[in-house]
């Protein structure tokens, strides 16, 4: 299996090729284009409750898609939906990353998808909701993002802090706490941080460049009202 | 070499290294993967570690030494390679990793707390807004002025007689009105101001509106056998007005779609909701209880104004009948024997009193009822 960015920048796409009988799973959806000898099959991982918990309680899909190449290689072009970068990581079976839920394009079939419930504190102001996918396993993990996708990396105990909304990714050897951005709870929501998320290392924190919800409200001024 | 644990350090990169740990007799070895820039198998003394939990959900082993490279973390997770650590590790680690094992079991224990606690929170809450919410209802509906309610009855009232070919005299008129002031003169306190509208139509129904607007078809007079028995029916349908059933469905109706649009953020949908009241009217459905209670405070009037209540009954138990056609009234007032047998209960436990006759012949009203010419608007 080999993958490769096309057009990196606000609106790429992944190739990716794949040996005969070799398998991908994607987010349901991301599939651009691909050769005729890739099957396109629907899966819930996890069981139907596993999928079904996914879609509940993570947002995430119901489905994945699963593309196969079942008569011989091929290869398949995957995008997200929304503008943004991709990144790819390749797990090497003892990193695990929790992947917040619009996170995930495509993903090796070796490797592991749950749904995961945070802590209440986490949950209600982390700006990932409760539950977050937690992935695991040997193989390759693309990652899509709303605007750039921003590698931080933190040494044992380093500390860093990040808007809660721009979060994508990070190692589950990292730990964070859910802080108000200023000493003033009318300050913190003033300074338009309102609540922001200490990462203690070691590991990695992939974080976007764009915050979704911010950009949401600002393209709703300009939609016309309609009764 | 499959790698069972995270090795950071100095010059590794901050995603750790990959690397495999083995627990042996007097300390660890770490054997990093192949592609690990020079790094070489390190083996390291018990005595030289420091162990604490660590990882986003607090379920890592971090053990930590200081090499000759640098100061060492290890991230462990394998069960299996925690395990044998407890194991074979001398006096001196117990404590700490006792310490280590009970602030992870803290760290879930006050998780599954929280948890505990705001779904109890919402559960009670939800059972409480539940059973709580007829009394709500209740509150909300003493609340709503009469005026209110007449002007919301009136503009339904108005707009369903627009498309109704209504009765405005004849004999069949004169019955409805002494039928009303026999029964309304027996009502106390009576806030409503009661207008009883005869419409011409086959339909076997009558209803009544919130504010004490109250129609019945020419179908269901045709249908009754005496004045007693559409007496009867009125007096049921007043008693909807005056128990304001009418407006305990639509608060309950408003209620639960009203904390929805809340819940899910929906503005127009409330707004929606409130153009919709008027239509709700008309095709209100009132529920059993509520039917109940008109049945049985509709044949206390009756028998307050003196008029047979045999007849309501009478009325009830032929419309039950299944070969009686298609009848509204039956659609709206689902019928069963069991209402029937309810009200011959009520009426035994009632004081016997003589009934006063009505002071037209029914047979007549039911003849010019029928010999009434269909006008053409």
């Amino acid at each position: 299996m080999k993958s490769e960015i096309l057009y990196p920048g606000a609106f790429p796409m992944v190739r990716v090729e794949l040996a005969a009988g070799e398998n991908i799973k994607a987010e349901s959806g991301a599939m651009v284009a691909c050769s005729p000898t890739i099957d396109i099959e629907s899966k819930m991982e996890g069981g139907f409750l596993g999928a079904l918990s996914r879609k509940f309680l993570t947002g995430e899909k119901f489905f994945f898609q699963t593309l196969r190449a079942s008569r011989g290689p091929g290869e398949a072009l995957l995008a997200p939906t929304v503008p943004g970068e991709i990144a790819i990581l390749e797990l090497d079976g003892v990193n695990e990353y929790m992947v917040q839920k619009d996170g995930f394009l495509a993903g090796a079939d070796t490797i592991l998808i749950e749904s995961q419930m945070q802590s209440m504190s986490r949950g209600l102001l982390g700006g990932e909701g409760f539950f977050i996918l937690k992935i695991s396993g040997k193989g390759m993990l693309v990652l899509n993002s709303f605007g750039a996708i921003h590698k931080i990396e933190l040494k044992p105990n380093q500390e860093y802090i990040v808007d809660n909304s721009h979060l994508v990714a990070w190692s589950t050897t990292t730990s964070y706490n859910i802080e108000k951005a200023t000493s003033g709870w009318v300050a913190s929501f003033t300074s338009g941080e309102g609540f922001v998320c200490r990462f203690r290392g070691p590991g990695l924190v992939y974080i976007q460049s764009r915050n979704p919800g911010s950009f949401g409200a600002w393209i709703r001024q300009f939609i016309p009202v309609s009764e | 070499m499959t790698p069972n644990a995270l090795c950071f350090g100095e010059e590794f990169p901050a995603s750790g290294a990959a690397c495999l740990v083995h627990v042996e007799e007097h300390g660890l070895t770490v054997t990093f993967a192949a592609d690990t820039a020079n790094a070489q198998p390190e083996s390291v003394p018990f005595s030289n570690l420091t162990v604490s939990a660590g990882g986003i959900d607090h379920d890592h082993l971090v053990v930590k030494w200081k090499s000759v490279q640098g100061e060492r973390t290890l991230y462990l997770k394998n069960p299996d390679v925690i395990r044998a650590f407890r194991e074979a590790v001398p006096d001196h680690l117990d404590l700490p990793l006792a310490q280590v094992a009970e602030r992870v079991r803290q760290v879930r224990h006050r998780r599954r707390l929280v948890w505990g606690i705001v779904g109890g929170a919402i559960l009670s809450s939800v059972l409480g807004l539940w059973l709580g919410a007829d009394l709500l209802v209740d509150i909300a509906v003493s609340r709503i002025p009469v005026e209110w309610e007449h002007k919301l009855g009136e503009s339904a009232y108005r707009d369903f007689l627009s498309h109704q070919e209504v009765v405005k005299e004849g004999s069949g008129v004169v019955a409805v009105e002494e039928m009303t002031h026999r029964l309304t003169e027996q009502i106390l306190n009576n806030p409503y101001n009661f207008q009883v509208t005869v419409v011409r139509s086959d339909i076997v129904n009558a209803f009544a509106l919130p504010g004490g607007f109250v129609v019945v078809f020419t179908g269901l007079m045709k249908k009754a056998e005496s004045g007693e028995e559409v007496a009867g029916v009125l007096s049921h349908e007043l008693n909807h007005v005056l128990q304001r059933h009418g407006l305990e469905r639509i608060v309950k109706n408003l209620g639960l779609l009203t904390v929805m649009a809340i819940v899910f953020g929906n503005q127009q949908g409330l707004v929606g909701v409130m153009k919709q009241l008027g239509v709700e009217l008309l095709t209100l459905k009132f529920g059993r209880e509520q039917e109940t209670e008109a049945d049985l405070t509709g044949l206390q009037l009756l028998q307050r104004a003196k008029i047979d209540p045999s007849g309501m009954i009478r009325f009830f138990e032929r419309l039950s009948e299944k070969d009686e056609g298609r009848m509204e009234w039956l659609s709206t007032h689902p019928m069963s024997a069991a209402r029937a047998e309810r009200l011959k209960v009520e009426l035994a436990a009632l004081p016997k009193t003589l009934p006063e006759p009505f002071t037209f012949d029914w047979k007549q009203v039911q003849v010019s009822l029928r010999s009434q010419p269909v006008t053409v608007p």
